[in-house]
């Protein structure tokens, strides 16, 4: 596999304090990691920067202690100093919102941290971890990343190819965009693997506010929300980009589905070459606005860039399984096709995270047994325009299938453990 | 002497009006008819013979020519028979008619009796056009002739009757006991003397016509049976057998609302040149034409001498039912396309002549899934040979895959719903919905059912918005359909909407009749696995 940055021997774990004053300094503004690291290697720990900003100095101390003796480094910006005096003396509200959306800060002498974003150009200087921050530092960690405004095609490739890589065992990391980031992260909460979404802006300001559900099933099956901005700070032009560089560097390889040619996908893509990962493209029809990006990127990159030609060939690509691209078919399905799944059975709960009442009645109906329409009906009590409607709904998801009049489970649907009663 | 007199002949559908010239002219016995005949005409020879003795009139022992003009009207059927008789009688001068127009129509037997015959209404009105304002006709089929307003209709019931009606001055029409008859009328092709009497006017009460009531369960393929009527569109019912797919069928005559006057007067027309039997009036039930599988390719598209409508012209305007779809011979099926496509069906004769004769039928059909009919059944019973269920319904190709807007399968009821489900709604409620749903409709885009709506006014009536029409893309994106087949689900989307009274198509629309589009590129046995 690809090279994994080396933890620094010397880092031990932050104390609770000083863990607590870094999560308190990100939250000033126009305080980015590049200044902020500076200036604890001039004044000393985090907890010194606000013992000096607290000290009655004000900002001209803060300001002091960062002169370098060199002079080299006097340009503390003076709002920012300002800032930081104002942090230190309201540090309990800052905190206050980081316990109650319930984040970790992790830092990058962290075992958690990823070990891969050490590496990177600019390090953050801490992460803040809504769910399990288990795995952003596993073997193998892929990006999907693509568009806001994919075909249903592009869709539908992204849930492949993250579902795929799911079954594989790789973390899937994208942005929580709507698109082809949403369909990524969906599919594999979908597969009941976890997969890591990066924002940019605080846990607070999740944008878009229609992905609140979807970050929290990503939460519930075991996945992480990252970001490297305190609560508070609202996603900008400015912040998308910088958030771009941690997908790409806290990945193995990324695979860009569908992108315009002003996507920001293509920034990820190139912070990727930039930072010596893999870059995977699909390639796509040549009148498609929506792959207009990627045929470009491929063009520009000859060599760097490479194509997915399918969803094996990319595991393969990337040393994964490849018969993880098989998902899993139910005995049910075909006689003569009975392929076991080695994936863990998802909760219909998850499965179901999108669904409206309709469609979670109707699909628990079909695990009971309802096969009709007339049985559906029957059972949901709903009428029959809003059954018929909800089996559509469950179909274009791939969760139910019809035929002849009878509706069965498929998919991941199929395979789920059927719900206690 | 010369006699000349009006009669008319059927041309496909319309009234031909022709010139019977007879010239009684001394010399050798013989009896010519030329002009264009065909065999019918020619036997009238015998016929006219035979009535004039038996009748008690004399058929004179002279050189007799009857002229059929003008030449180029291929003129067929019996229809001159009484023309000719009476054109023969005058030339001898056996008898004078008053008036200078005499016109005539009806077949004549041997015994004398005056026989109704097909097409006497588009030949009646045909003579009023020409300006005729009085004319003979059968009396078996007097109100069949007095639909059209415009001229004066003579019943007679035989020869002897017709040269009563001629010489005489005007005589009273008989009376003739119209009430009971008309009564009938209302119910157009039922059984009349089954009927309650004049007050029947809504078509439910049909006796053989089961009422949805009856019908338990399959929910879906009645909800698909009801947005199919509303909208015209054409509708396959697929399971295997018993599970009620003839019975729901039967069911349409029942839901369908009575045809506008427009439309009646044409149906009225095609029954008539059908010889459908006595005509009593409008007929306002849309026609609901349930050929046999084994029927020939002429009795389906039409065809003879005369162009006799075939049964696609005869559902013009209301439900051609194809039961046992798969079943029926590929010419007849491959002959489907124009009529689906058109709404009319053009038939060359050998001659060269063609006529072209309405079909704006709606399709509705059944099919088994194979030919033992139990493939894709819950309990795996079907015998047929791996491939044998393919090669069935493969044949249901081409046209007919594109003019089935819903395809429905109808899985097999489990008991306890056909025992002790919920009591269905009657054909009633239902009817009323559809009639609410077409008259949207045609307020809205005229005589246009949404099934024939296209392209540019199927976008302009279904009122997209930009999140409706991003969920059309998606569902067709999906489900990998063409163009057709996308315009397919929005025309039935369309109609679900009508149903709700709603002015645009909706979200639930889409996705309801997404339910119902035909496989996609799949072969039809997918449908029943
Ligand atoms: N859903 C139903 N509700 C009530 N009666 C039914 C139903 N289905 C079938 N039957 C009964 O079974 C009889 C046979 O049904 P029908 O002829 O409609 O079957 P079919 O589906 O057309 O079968 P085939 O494929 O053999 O033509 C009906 O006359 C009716 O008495
Ligand atoms: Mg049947």
């Amino acid at each position: 596999m690809l090279g994994v940055g080396e933890r620094p021997d010397a880092a031990r774990p932050l104390s609770d304090d000083d863990r607590d004053a870094l999560a308190v300094l990100l939250a000033v503004h126009g305080l980015g990691p590049l200044t902020l690291g500076r200036l604890i290697v001039r004044i000393g720990a985090p907890s010194r920067v606000l013992e000096v900003a607290r000290s009655g100095g004000g900002a001209s101390a803060i300001h002091e202690a960062a002169r370098s003796p060199g002079g080299d480094w006097a340009s503390l910006p003076k709002t920012v100093a300002e800032g930081i005096v104002t942090a230190a003396t309201t540090t309990d509200r800052i905190l206050a919102d980081v316990r109650r959306l319930e984040l970790r800060v992790v830092t990058p002498s962290d075992r958690e941290f990823p070990a891969r974003l050490r590496a990177i150009e600019i390090p953050p200087a801490a992460l803040f971890v809504r769910g399990d921050p288990t795995p952003l530092a596993v073997q193998t960690v892929v990006a999907v990343v693509g568009t806001r405004r994919p075909s249903e095609a592009g869709r539908r490739v992204a849930s492949r190819i993250a579902a795929a890589l799911a079954r594989a065992g790789a973390t899937v990391v994208s942005g929580l965009a709507v698109g082809i980031d949403g369909a990524a992260h969906a599919a594999v909460v979908a597969e009941g693997g976890r997969t890591v979404a990066y924002i940019g802006g605080g846990h607070d300001r999740l944008f878009p506010r229609a992905h609140e559900r979807l970050a929290a099933a990503i939460v519930d099956a075991g996945g992480a929300i990252v970001s490297e901005y305190a609560p508070g700070t609202q996603p900008s032009k400015g912040t998308f980009p910088q958030r771009n560089r941690l997908i790409s560097g806290s990945s193995d390889a990324v695979v860009v589905v569908e992108a315009g040619a002003r996507s920001g996908a293509l920034l990820t893509a190139s912070w990727a070459l930039e930072q010596g990962r893999e870059c995977f493209v699909v390639p796509g029809p040549i009148d498609a606005v929506a792959s207009a990006g990627c045929l470009g990127f491929l063009r520009d990159w000859p060599g760097a860039a490479r194509i997915v030609a399918g969803v094996p060939q990319l595991l393969d690509d990337l040393g994964l399984p490849a018969g993880a691209a098989l998902g899993p078919v139910r005995s049910i399905t075909a006689g003569d096709r009975i392929v076991s799944s080695t994936v863990t059975p998802v909760s219909v709960a998850a499965l179901l995270v999108e669904a409206d009442p309709v469609q979670h009645a109707v699909a628990l109906a079909l695990l009971a047994g309802a096969t009709t329409v007339d049985e559906l009906v029957a059972v949901t009590g709903q009428t029959v325009a809003a059954v018929l409607g909800a089996v559509t709904r469950l179909e274009s998801r791939g969760l139910v299938r019809g035929n002849g009049g009878r509706y069965e489970t498929a998919g991941r649907l199929a395979a789920a453990p059927a719900p206690a009663a | 002497m010369l006699a000349t007199l009006l009669s008319a002949t059927l041309v496909a559908l319309d009234g031909r009006v022709i010139r019977v010239e007879v010239d009684v002219a001394p010399g050798l016995p013989g009896f010519t008819i030329v002009g264009l005949g065909d065999a019918s005409i020619r036997e009238a020879r015998e016929r006219v013979r035979g009535a004039l003795r038996n009748a008690g009139f004399v058929h004179p022992p002279r050189r007799i020519t009857v002229n059929l003009a003008p030449a180029d009207v291929p003129k067929t059927g019996p229809a001159a028979d009484l023309a000719i008789a009476v054109g023969i009688l005058i030339g001898s001068e056996q008898f004078t008619a008053r008036g200078d127009r005499v016109a005539l129509i009806g077949e004549v037997s041997l015994g004398g009796d005056v026989r109704a015959v097909p097409g006497l209404l588009p030949m009646v009105a045909a003579l009023a056009r020409h300006g005729v304002r009085r004319v003979v006709v059968p009396a078996a089929a007097t109100q069949e002739a007095r639909l059209v307003r415009e001229i004066e209709s003579v019943p007679v019931a035989t020869l002897a009757e017709a040269v009563d009606a001629l010489r005489a001055r005007r005589r009273a029409p008989p009376a003739r006991p119209a009430r009971v008859e008309l009564a009938a009328t209302a119910a157009g092709d039922g059984d009349a003397s089954r009927l309650p009497g004049p007050a029947v006017a809504g078509f439910g009460l049909q006796p053989g016509i089961p009422d949805l009531a009856e019908v338990r369960g399959q929910v879906e393929a009645r909800r698909a049976l009801e947005v199919a009527l509303a909208g015209g569109h054409g509708l396959l019912l697929i399971g295997p057998p018993g599970t009620g797919k003839t019975m729901l069928a039967r069911t349409i005559p029942g839901l369908l609302p009575p045809l506008a006057d427009e439309d009646a007067l044409g149906a009225t027309i095609i029954a008539s040149a059908s010889g459908e039997g006595p005509i009593r009036g409008l007929i306002r039930r849309p026609p609901f034409r349930a050929p046999h599988h084994t029927s020939s390719y002429a009795a389906m598209v039409g065809g003879g001498r005369s162009i006799s409508p075939g049964e696609v012209t005869r559902a013009d305007n209301g439900v051609l039912f194809l039961d046992e779809l798969a079943e029926f011979s590929r010419d007849v099926l491959e002959a489907l396309r124009q009529p689906l496509e058109d709404g009319r069906v053009t038939i060359v004769r050998a001659g060269g002549r063609a006529a072209t004769m309405p079909a704006r039928f709606q399709l509705v059909a059944a099919t088994n899934p194979c030919p033992c009919g139990h493939h894709g059944d819950a309990d795996g019973s079907c015998v047929c040979a791996r491939g044998v269920a393919e090669a069935y319904v493969g044949r249901i190709s081409g046209p007919l895959r594109d003019r089935v807007d819903l395809w429905v399968g109808m899985p097999r009821v489990p008991p306890r719903v056909l025992v002790a489900g919920p009591e269905p709604e009657a054909s009633a409620v239902v009817a009323t919905r559809i009639a609410a749903a077409r008259s949207r409709q045609l307020a809205r885009q005229g005589r246009r059912l949404n099934a024939r709506a296209g392209g540019r006014s199927l976008r302009a009536i279904a009122r997209l918005t930009s999140t409706t029409a991003g969920r059309l893309a998606a569902l067709a994106e999906h489900e990998q359909l063409s163009g057709r087949g996308t315009d397919r689900l929005l025309r039935v989307a369309r109609t679900i909407a009508d149903l709700e009274s709603a002015d645009a198509v909706a979200i639930e629309h889409l996705e309801e009749a997404a339910r119902w589009r035909a496989p996609a590129r799949r072969p039809l046995t997918a449908l029943a696995v």
